[in-house]
């Protein structure tokens, strides 16, 4: 199913999008997603390596599973203060 | 935001305003209060203003829990954080951190470490609006 993952930062920037559109077949987990996402958003690669996803809200590790009508959102370096 | 009698949290659109006034109820010996105020040049260019983006309501969430966290390690009374999201100009606060404790070295230590973290993990970004 289509999939969209919330970007922010450097990687909204390299992405040149807010969200980036993914095909993933569900129930799947985020090591799947961030490898989806290195075959099909080629612009996201480098970051791919080490940022982290959010699912609804909280950091997830690779193994956490992901399902339909969650908020997925990938997390690069943030820059607060 | 998200607040109870020892932690308080707030992200706020644009310029932080003044600090409000501090509880005087006697139970902190100290208050150490760090503010982040918009520098005039980013690597030597100069800029206008931060622009700054919250992953809310996951943004708030995070700085409550690190307050907590940071609470309970150094065995602080109170905790109020504040930041702004959108832009806030050259000058102006964007970040004010107000830590409360019985004695000055657990405030002055947890200062340090709260901004540590929060620069790991509490989902904001800031892009320079340039001049």
């Amino acid at each position: 199913m289509r999939i969209s993952v919330k970007l922010f930062g450097a990687e909204a920037l390299a992405a040149g999008a807010a969200e980036a559109v993914i095909d993933l077949d569900m129930p799947a987990t985020c090591a799947e997603l961030r490898k989806a996402m290195r075959a099909q958003a080629p612009a996201l690669a480098a970051s791919l390596d080490w940022a982290r996803f959010a699912v609804n809200g909280r950091y997830a590790s690779d193994d956490e599973p992901i399902g339909p009508g969650d908020e997925l959102a990938l997390i690069g370096l943030v820059s607060g203060g | 935001m998200r607040t109870t009698d020892a932690i308080k949290v707030r992200i706020t659109d644009g310029p932080l305003p003044d600090a409000p006034a501090r509880n005087a109820d006697g139970e902190c010996g100290a208050w150490v209060v760090f503010e982040g105020v918009v520098r005039r040049d980013e690597g030597g260019r100069a800029i206008s203003a931060l622009r700054y983006t919250a992953y809310e309501p996951m943004a708030t969430n995070q700085l409550a829990e690190l307050a907590g966290s940071i609470l309970n390690t150094h065995g602080l009374v109170r905790v109020e954080v504040e930041h702004s999201r959108g832009q806030v100009p050259v000058g102006a606060c964007s970040f004010r951190l107000s830590i409360g404790s019985a004695h000055r070295k657990e405030a002055l230590a947890a200062m340090d470490e709260f901004i540590d973290r929060m620069k790991q993990d509490v989902p904001i970004w800031k892009e320079p609006v340039w001049a």
